[in-house]
Order: C-alpha cells, then sequence, then structure tokens
C-alpha cells in the first residue's frame, strides 16, 4: 500500500510540475499581455469617479508627462513644503466647470464637490538641471465626493504615459543625482490607499492639508505672471472671500533663511508634523501638538516625557531638551530612518538632512536650564 | 531620583548573583506554515482598504507577509477574523513605513482568531473606536535579539468600551497590553509574559482587569496617569483573580547597557508585580501575587520618577487605593539594582537589605490633604491577611535622598476601605 501511493503521488508530483512549469510560462505571457493591454484601453470619462487611469480624468494638457495644467486647472504651492524623500512635487486643483470655492472663517477653504486635489511626485534625473529630464512616481488624487474626501493613488508606469490606480501603494527603486551632485538611490514607497489617513486626518474626517489659506497666501509664479495664489484663483473665478493678504493668515517658508529662527522651525513643525500632532489629529494620544502657532512649551514637547514612544526614544528624556539639540527626541526621531523610531512615520525613507539641522539649531538656540 | 550610587557600589556584587531573566518562549512556530502568494496577500491589504461598514474580512490559513500596513479607516461594524492564532498568521516584518502593523477605527470593531507577529512599531492599534473587541489574538515578536521588539503588542487608545479577551501578548519593548486614555475596559482571560509590562492601563476611567496571567514580565500589572495627555487624568480600575507570577524578567526598554530615558516604563524595576504611578481609585484583590523579586505591589507617586510633575488637570499623587485579600509569596532572589527604584527597595526598605517585598509605597502625599502620613491623607487601605508577617515598607522621602526613611508599620494604613467604581456594565454583551 506505502509503496503504492508513494508512486502514484509521485507520479502526481511529476505531472503537477510539468502543468505548473507549463501553467507558469501561459501565465507569464497572459500578465505581460494584460500589462500592455491595461495601458492601451481605453477608458470612459463618465463621471464615476475613480477612474482606473490618470489620463482617463484629462487634467493635462499636451504631453500628460509635461503635467501642465489643463481646462479648470490650477497650479498651486503651499509656503513650506512636507519633505518626501528629497522628491519634488507639482499640485494643482481641478474645479468642475462653473463651481467656485468658498474661504470660510478667514482660514479655511471649503471646495465644491467634485474638486480633485492632484499632487504629483517626481525626480528630476539631476537637480542641478531640471531640463534633462524627470521620471514620475506617483500621482496621488484626493476627490471631494458626496460623502467628502477621498484619496486615489497611481502609479507612473515605465514607459511615463500614464498612471494607474493602485490602491494597495507599492515601492519602487529611484536614482537620481542631487543639489550637491551626489548619486542617489532611494527606496521609494507609494502609500496604500489607508495610509493617505495617516496625514490627512482630522478628527477621523479625511481633510487635505497644503490648500489652506495660511499656506496659499503667498505669491506664486504661473509663468506668465507672478501672484498672490488666493488673488489669482479670485481673479480666475475659482475663490470668493479673499479679502486681501494681510486680512488672512500667511506662513512662511522655511527655506528662506533671512527669517527668524523661531518661525523657520515653527512652520517647519507645522507643514511636517502638525497634521498628525495636532488635537485633532491620530497623534493627539501623544499630547505634542506641533502646529505653528503653538505657546505652551509642553504642548511643544519642551522638558516633556513622551508616552508611547517605545524605541522612538533612543536614549533622551525629553523630546525637546532645550540647549541641546542633540539629545532631544525630536531630532532623534527625525534622523532615524528605522521604522519604529522615524517620524514621520510615512512618507519618507531618508533623512531631511536640512530639516534636521534647522530643528537642532532651533532647539540649541533654546536657553538651557 | 537622583542616583543611590554609593549603595550601589556596595551592593554590586549581588547584582553579579541576582540577575533578571529573559524569555524567548514562542506559543508555536509560525514557520511551519504555508506562505501566502502575493496575490493573496495583496487581496487582504485590499480587503482592509475597501472595507464598507458591516464587512466580515475573513483571512484564511497561512503565513502573510505584508510590506504595508492594514487599515480600517473610519468604519462601522467589521469583523476580522483569522482561522486561529496558530493557523492565520500576520507577519510585518517587511513593512517599509508605518507606526503600527495593524491600525483600526471606527465602531463596533472585532479582531480574532490569528496572530500578528513582528510589527517595527505596535502590533495591533485601536484608535477612535466606540466598541472595540479583541478576542482570542495572539501579538508576538519573534526575534532572538528584543532590543528590536516593537512597542505595545495590544494597543487601543482614545476608544470607548473595549473588550480584550482570550489574547496572548509577548516580547513587547513596552506593555503587552497596553490600554490608554480609553472608558470602560474589559481586560481578561488573557496571558502576557516576556514583556517589559504585562497588561498597562494609562488614563483611563473605568477598567476591570481580571482572570487574566501576567507571568515572566519585568512587572506583571500597572496603572499609571502620566501628564500632558489630551485625556489628562484617570480613575476607577479593578485588578481580581489574576495571577501575578514571577514577573522577573529583565527590563530591555532601553539597551542594557543605556540609563532609562524619558519613557517611565524604561524606570520600572524588574521583579515588580503591581505598579501604581499616580493612579486614582484602585481596588486590588483575589490575586495571586507570586515570586516577583522586588515586590509584590507598589504604591508610588509620580513625583518619584523625578520627572517635571505639574500639569493641568492632573494630579502627580496616587490616591484612594483598595487592596485586599490578595496571596502573596516572597522569593529568596534579590531585588533589582538595575534601576533606582529597585535600588530604593532593594537598599532602604524595613526588613532587611536584599529582601523581596510584598507591598511598598513612597510615602509621598499631597501636604494640602494633612500633615503627616500616619493620618493616610491619600486615602490608601490595605486588609491583607497576615499582615504581621508580610513584607511592608513605607518608605519617608521628604528629607531627600541622602537621609531616606523606612518603616514597616502598616498600621496607618488598616481599618478602611475605598469603594471603586468601574462601570464596565456596558460591555456585557461583548
Amino acid at each position: 500500500m506505502m509503496k503504492l501511493e508513494r508512486k502514484i503521488s509521485a507520479y502526481l508530483g511529476l505531472l503537477g510540475l510539468i502543468i505548473l512549469g507549463f501553467a507558469c510560462g501561459q501565465q507569464e505571457e497572459k500578465t505581460e499581455v494584460k500589462k500592455a493591454t491595461a495601458v492601451l484601453e481605453a477608458e470612459e470619462a463618465d463621471g464615476k469617479y475613480p477612474y482606473k487611469r490618470l489620463s482617463t480624468y484629462g487634467f493635462f494638457e499636451g504631453e500628460i508627462t509635461d503635467l501642465a495644467a489643463g481646462e479648470n486647472v490650477v497650479l498651486y504651492k503651499p509656503a513650506s513644503s512636507l519633505f518626501t524623500d528629497y522628491a519634488w512635487k507639482s499640485r494643482f486643483v481641478y474645479f468642475p466647470e462653473g463651481e467656485v470655492a468658498q474661504i470660510n472663517n478667514e482660514e479655511e477653504i471649503d471646495f465644491p464637490e467634485g474638486s480633485v486635489i492632484i499632487k504629483n511626485f517626481y525626480y528630476p534625473v539631476d537637480f542641478r538641471d531640471p531640463e534633462k529630464g524627470k521620471r514620475i512616481i506617483e500621482t496621488r488624487l484626493m476627490i471631494n465626493g458626496e460623502e467628502g474626501w477621498e484619496a486615489w493613488p497611481y502609479i507612473w508606469n515605465d514607459e511615463q504615459t500614464d498612471a494607474v490606480l493602485k490602491v494597495v501603494g507599492g515601492s519602487t527603486e529611484v536614482s537620481f543625482t542631487n543639489a550637491a551632485g551626489e548619486e542617489q538611490l532611494i527606496d521609494y514607497i507609494v502609500p496604500n490607499k489607508n495610509q493617505c489617513k495617516s496625514c490627512h486626518n482630522k478628527s477621523e474626517i479625511m481633510a487635505p492639508i497644503g490648500v489652506k489659506v495660511k499656506h496659499l497666501n503667498n505669491e506664486l509664479d504661473y509663468g506668465s505672471q507672478t501672484k498672490n495664489q488666493l488673488a489669482f484663483w479670485s481673479e480666475q473665478g475659482y475663490l470668493n472671500g479673499f479679502k486681501g493678504l494681510e486680512a488672512h493668515p500667511a506662513m512662511i517658508n522655511y527655506e528662506t533663511e533671512s527669517l527668524p529662527l523661531d518661525d523657520r522651525a515653527m512652520a517647519y513643525l507645522d507643514i511636517n508634523c502638525s497634521h498628525c500632532h495636532s488635537a485633532e489629529g491620530p497623534a493627539s494620544t501623544s499630547g505634542l501638538f506641533l502646529t505653528h502657532d503653538q505657546k505652551d512649551p509642553m504642548k511643544l514637547g519642551i522638558n516633556k516625557t513622551p508616552v508611547a514612544a517605545g524605541n522612538g526614544a533612543g536614549s533622551f528624556t525629553f523630546d525637546i531638551y532645550p540647549g541641546h539639540g542633540d539629545e532631544s527626541i525630536m531630532t532623534h526621531r527625525m534622523n532615524s530612518t528605522e521604522v519604529g523610531v522615524a517620524m514621520p512615520e510615512i512618507g519618507r525613507t531618508t533623512i531631511h538632512k536640512e530639516g534636521v539641522q534647522l530643528i537642532r539649531d532651533w532647539i540649541n538656540s533654546m536657553e538651557s536650564e | 531620583m537622583k542616583k543611590f550610587l554609593s549603595l550601589t557600589l556596595l551592593l554590586s556584587g549581588l547584582i553579579l548573583v541576582g540577575c533578571s531573566t529573559s524569555s524567548d518562549e514562542q506559543t508555536f512556530d509560525s514557520s511551519q506554515l504555508n506562505r501566502a502568494s502575493v496575490e493573496e496577500v495583496e487581496k487582504i491589504v485590499e480587503a482592509f482598504i475597501m472595507a464598507e461598514d458591516g464587512d466580515v474580512i475573513e483571512i484564511p490559513a497561512g503565513f502573510y507577509s505584508f510590506n504595508t500596513q492594514l487599515i480600517i479607516d473610519n468604519k462601522t461594524d467589521i469583523t476580522i477574523t483569522g482561522q486561529g492564532m496558530e493557523e492565520t498568521v500576520l507577519s510585518f516584518r517587511e513593512l517599509k513605513a508605518g507606526g503600527e502593523g495593524i491600525k483600526l477605527v471606527g465602531n463596533n470593531i472585532t479582531i480574532e482568531n490569528l496572530t500578528v507577529e513582528d510589527a517595527p512599531g505596535d502590533g495591533v492599534k485601536a484608535q477612535h473606536t466606540d466598541g472595540m473587541t479583541f478576542r482570542k489574538i495572539n501579538v508576538t515578536w519573534t526575534n532572538g535579539d528584543k532590543s528590536k521588539n516593537g512597542t505595545y503588542a495590544i494597543y487601543p487608545v482614545q476608544c470607548k468600551n473595549v473588550m480584550i479577551d482570550g489574547v496572548i501578548a509577548s516580547h513587547s519593548r513596552d506593555a503587552g497590553i497596553y490600554v490608554g486614555q480609553s472608558e470602560n475596559i474589559i481586560v481578561k482571560n488573557s496571558l502576557a509574559f516576556g514583556n517589559v509590562a504585562g497588561i498597562e492601563i494609562e488614563n483611563c476611567d473605568n477598567s476591570e482587569v481580571f482572570d487574566n496571567v501576567a507571568r515572566d514580565n519585568a512587572a506583571g500589572i500597572l496603572v499609571f496617569n502620566l501628564p500632558g495627555l489630551p485625556k489628562a487624568d484617570g480613575k476607577g480600575t479593578k485588578i481580581y483573580n489574576n495571577e501575578i507570577i514571577e514577573n522577573n524578567h529583565e527590563n530591555f526598554a532601553t539597551a542594557l547597557s543605556d540609563e532609562p530615558n524619558g519613557n517611565t516604563v524604561t524606570m520600572i524595576p524588574p521583579g515588580s508585580g503591581v505598579v501604581l504611578l499616580a493612579a486614582k481609585e484602585v481596588e486590588i484583590f483575589n490575586n495571586n501575587i507570586l515570586r516577583n523579586k522586588t515586590t509584590g505591589v507598589a504604591i508610588a507617586s509620580y513625583q518619584i520618577t523625578g520627572f517635571p510633575s505639574e500639569a493641568p488637570n492632573w494630579s502627580p499623587y496616587t490616591t484612594d487605593i483598595y487592596v485586599h485579600d490578595n496571596t502573596y509569596e516572597r522569593t529568596m532572589d534579590f531585588p533589582d539594582l538595575t534601576r533606582e527604584l529597585g535600588q530604593l527597595i532593594s537598599v532602604y526598605n524595613a526588613h532587611g537589605k536584599a529582601k523581596t517585598q510584598d507591598i511598598v509605597y513612597d510615602g509621598i502625599f499631597n501636604p494640602d490633604l494633612g500633615a503627616d502620613i500616619t493620618s493616610n491623607p491619600m486615602r490608601v487601605c490595605i486588609t491583607e491577611a497576615g499582615m504581621e508577617e508580610m513584607h511592608f515598607t513605607l518608605f519617608d522621602l521628604s528629607e531627600g535622598e541622602d537621609n531616606i526613611q523606612a518603616s514597616p508599620d502598616y498600621t496607618p494604613f488598616q481599618n478602611c476601605q475605598v469603594t471603586v467604581n468601574t462601570q464596565v456594565e456596558s460591555l456585557a454583551s461583548m
């Protein structure tokens, strides 16, 4: 009995191998075909978001890789940028035909249903000469639908002809030459759809980050002219309620070295940390609140012990230890790429050296006890 | 606390013989399971992402290796169910970004019958969830080197109505089962071992912890209130019918060569059964508190950490404590000397150097409430059988570290009771 069984199973095993080998070959072929069709197959712009392909939306005019604003699409840029592994970004808002956004309470922008925030992440081949070409990695859309904002990640194909919706995210190696002329290799991570909410989260409701009055109340070069972004939107008929620069809050660019160190540090923390580290954000658990207007030393982390930092605390006692930039948990976590230690928790696999230096300088400038 | 350095030197010989244990015990070997294919793994990620209210996400048997987080984003009536702890294993060893392996947000969410391994940060985190059930899940780390392990295994925070039933949590670098800033909590029928802290209730209201086993951790069960948090303080915890045994594991919350850092748990001395820190309204009864080498129960105020102890709507004092009808067994092992609080107990206790204690009380009190600790201003009540045979120490730290006093006199804390209300009836149906 035993022998026979073994023989049969050996036979079946062999058969299995043959089938497997055969099936594999066939499947591979299939996958390739499928991939090709996925790129070629046209998708109808039927208004039922999300589309599978980025091109279906028709946001861009001309060559899609030029990322040039099409009809009802307007460029924007927040005063300070969130660090994302040194990726360059181009950002747009799409307004549905004839619809207008409204400023509320001088600070918030209410976007009409059907608005789409478009954020492209790309790397110039050579940061010193962007004309040499670029590789677009991903485009994230936030669509203001019937039930509020929802985020959808699109990953660009190798041919750079289109990007395809991929809710599970992904990762890819990126190489480029940085501003200092050094060759860089990065393990770039595209977040999965629900990870978007790790940052875009106000009391568990999905919320935009960059398109707030305070981030856009500044001048932007549109090519044909340079103008206050909110004034430009108003002039184009996309926005109501803008009363001029002075009537609304305005953030600074933390990169502007001529500005006071305190202000630059707070601007950096605001755009990089406060979406989580605020009373309405997911990191409210920590009691560390890093909005630009934070005045309470304990909430800012000064001589504050951590709560659930675990390995993130390193060998340090306080989030900010005044006068000791290198002995503060804040810089320690910014200066790490280890998952579980690194802050922010998602969105980077490299260290933002300039950011760490700014926060280190700022903490060093605080009077130690 | 400043260092008790001179005495540490005197007793440094003891360190050599009084070492803590370390555990790498695994409940079962997940490497024997079939590995799920890339497609099967992606299907689970998608099921979480596309989940709609009322969904049951069933995860077949197998070993799933994820390189991205599993997140339920603000959904209602969701059940995530595996085929059993030893059948469905979700590994986050390859996770590239994210603070936890699994994150759950919404209402009425249940996760059950599976194992979570090797998340770089926390294992399973639930936040802003009303009605959160963890049932028969096993959350652990399989690294030989425990310094690589994550922070919390099971981590509900800012939740309401939390049921933790029949779980196993092991090898966390902080607490195995950690409930933070939540209301209405039951932790029962669960096992916590090999963690720095077994079970921790922090800044919570209305908690019951019963029928659990907390063994081989550095500390068994903790009730803390930390300053500066959105939920500023917490009160109402009952700890009963638990086995709190041999929590003599080394404290690996920081590397062994490193000093404690700002995480309070790094200061906890190995060999602690139950630790109360700035706790309010806690009843500890009918537990077996056995062979914890430093102390069975520690009652302490936050000032003992030496950290700033001012915060709005929060008090650093431990108040309204009722310890009664527990069973204690001391060990012949030396109490901890690796942490300052261990040194305090080892050196200054009222029963002789290097003697294990059953109950210690730091004696720190609010002078506005009484002139003297003997008037029991913080309402600490202790009613144990055979008190005269027990090692009870009341410290007096008011004169500073150069003049630490200790007394074995437990009588100020006898003949009183504290009524603790926990109001967890709403959890009966969970």
